[in-house]
């Protein structure tokens, strides 16, 4: 039943993305998030596209897959849709139906479509990457911040034991559910409240049983002697190769030409 | 109630690609007033076979009848249908004290009757509460304002077994009740449950990883394995089998390697590996020698 939740799901397969380094993953996935959110022409859009496309089939995910991550924010872009085109205001704008006008539809649409390739950028990377990789890359570039007392590796830490946990929990969950529908739970029918007020039965055993693992896992922890001051090696050693140097190179061309669209395309929104 | 399934087979993950099936054409028949052993390495597909049993999970392929209830695939019950077998087929899953979550003992116990019973008065719902916290032996008055996170681990159990039978159920589905108990809990627990068969509890059905618990307590006993039943007898029969259970990854209970031991040493008894009149066979049998 939760199984179907997509987080931080990793699409196991061998590619030229998924064998890039975490690290240029990720600083390429926040250059591609500046940029969609700079782009002001279709043109540029054309360009993100097909970066995107191109990206998905180096990285062999099938792109149903990949599509079907759009599905849990199909109402924040519909939210987001509706409301610009009926806030948005421009002063030269023409209206062409009711009260809609084309330059609140044009301004609507690329938002919509802002987060659209948002959210599917996201996914690739999270599709495409290890949450263990993920974390040690986001570890790795963080670094930086120690200087200033920023505790990198706590952090990280955090992270990683979060996501280490986040399928325990879930099939907790999903047993603690059977079991009160055993016992006649009902979360389908009633209003709101109703529906609220059924799931207490089980976010308390699941919140009891996410402290006991907590407290376990510090003990174990202390037990044996863990300090998040000590150096310590890594087993994974991340290395840049020649896929990085390549992959990076890629995307940096589409982003320069996004950029130059962005400055001779003209401005369409 | 009768349980008849016939060729049931299930798979979690349909989609998947590591798709594995779970359940792969269970054959089993249980009858009205067994005290029914399911037994089986772990993975066997004993846990998704019995929560086939109160519709908790929904029938992928072949036929399940539970008494006049039909969970076959391809058949659709309305909610209130499967709401309603679920109150009559009780079922405690493992560890079940990992469910309780009321503030008080008598909130948590009464979850069940006011879910299935909703037109119950206070007076019913206070009645039901007190029977079942008697029949898993537990005093009414000193617990039942308790916070259930306050009680032993063998205490909380029982609650939680009272929180199923709570509903008076015809069947009575256990998923390793005594499982992490000490001996002396384990004892007691197994005797309380064998007890309920003299009130409304009609058919009991127990999974467990202990053979002598199931050798003592089961009349029948199927033995699970890859997701079949591989054997359906009674305990003497089962025990009797040792190279079939050594393929299906099973031991024997204690009474039965005794036997197999003394057997080598050229007695033969004969028994129905019941540890209590076991010593008295042994006797017995020396005796005729
Ligand atoms: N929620 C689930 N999702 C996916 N696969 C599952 C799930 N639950 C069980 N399985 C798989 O189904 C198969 C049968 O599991 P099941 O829990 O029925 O075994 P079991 O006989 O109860 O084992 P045990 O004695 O360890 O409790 C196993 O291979 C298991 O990995
Ligand atoms: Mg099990």
């Amino acid at each position: 039943m939760l199984a179907d939740v997509t987080f931080g799901q990793y699409y196991e397969a061998n590619s030229f993305v998924h064998k890039m380094d975490a690290r240029v993953k990720l600083i390429l996935l926040v250059l591609y998030i500046v940029l969609i959110f700079v782009v002001k022409n279709f043109y540029g859009f054309l360009v993100v596209l097909a970066f995107l496309f191109i990206a998905t089939l180096f990285s062999k995910v099938p792109i149903l897959e990949l599509l079907k991550s759009i599905k849990g924010v199909v109402f924040i872009v519909i939210l987001t849709f509706v409301l610009n085109i009926f806030f948005y205001r421009a002063d030269d704008a023409k209206v062409i139906f009711w009260f809609i006008t084309d330059k609140a539809l044009i301004f609507s649409c690329f938002m919509a479509l802002r987060i659209i390739t948002l959210v599917l950028g996201s996914m690739l990377l999270n599709l495409t990457t290890t949450p263990v990789a993920l974390t040690d890359g986001i570890e790795s570039l963080l670094k930086p911040l120690k200087y200033i007392k920023f505790p990198v590796h706590e952090l990280a830490l955090v992270m990683s034991i979060a996501l280490r946990f986040i399928p325990i929990l879930m099939s907790e969950a999903d047993r603690i559910i059977m079991a009160q529908k055993a016992r006649g739970a009902d979360f389908e029918s009633g209003n709101i409240f109703k529906r609220a007020k059924a799931m207490i039965p089980i976010l308390i055993p699941l919140l009891i049983s996410a402290f006991r693992r907590a407290e376990e896992l510090g003990d174990a922890m202390d037990s044996r002697c863990y300090s998040s001051s000590a150096v310590r090696t890594k087993y994974r050693v991340m290395r840049l190769g020649w896929r990085d140097l390549l992959g990076a190179l890629f995307a940096c061309v589409c982003f320069a030409g996004i950029i130059i669209l962005n400055i001779y395309g003209g401005v369409v929104s | 109630m009768q349980i008849i399934s016939k060729d049931l087979t299930f798979a979690y993950n349909k989609k998947a690609e590591f798709n594995r099936q779970a359940l792969n054409g269970v054959d089993l028949v249980i009858e009205e007033g067994d005290v029914f052993g399911i037994i089986g390495h772990t993975g066997s597909g004993k846990s998704t076979f019995i929560q086939h049993l109160n519709g908790l999970i929904k029938t992928q392929s072949g036929t399940l009848k539970v008494g006049s209830y039909d969970l076959s695939s391809g058949v659709k019950n309305k909610a209130n249908v499967l709401k309603q077998l679920r109150s009559e087929v009780g079922m405690v899953f493992q560890y079940p004290e990992y469910q309780l979550f009321a503030e008080t003992v008598y909130e948590d116990v009464a979850f069940g009757v006011r879910n299935f019973f909703p037109s119950y008065t206070s007076e019913q719902v206070d009645e039901a509460v007190q029977n079942a916290l008697n029949q898993v032996g537990l005093d009414y008055n000193e617990i039942k304002n308790k916070s259930p996170f306050e009680l032993s681990g063998g205490q909380k159990r029982r609650v939680a077994i009272a929180g199923v039978l709570v509903t008076k159920p015809k069947v009575l589905v256990l998923d390793e009740p005594v499982a992490g108990l000490d001996p002396q809990g384990k004892k007691q627990l197994m005797k309380l449950i064998l007890n309920l068969k003299q009130n409304s509890v009609k058919t009991v059905v127990i999974v467990s990883h202990d053979l002598d618990e199931v050798t003592e307590n089961c009349n029948k006993v199927a033995v699970f394995y890859n997701g079949k039943v591989v054997m359906c007898d009674t305990p003497k029969n089962i025990f009797n089998n040792v190279k079939e259970l050594e393929s299906y990854k099973l031991g024997l209970p204690i009474t039965a390697k005794c036997t197999q031991e003394l057997k080598k040493l050229g007695v033969e008894i004969d028994t129905n590996y019941k540890a209590s009149d076991f010593v008295e066979n042994i006797v017995r049998a020396y005796k005729n020698k």
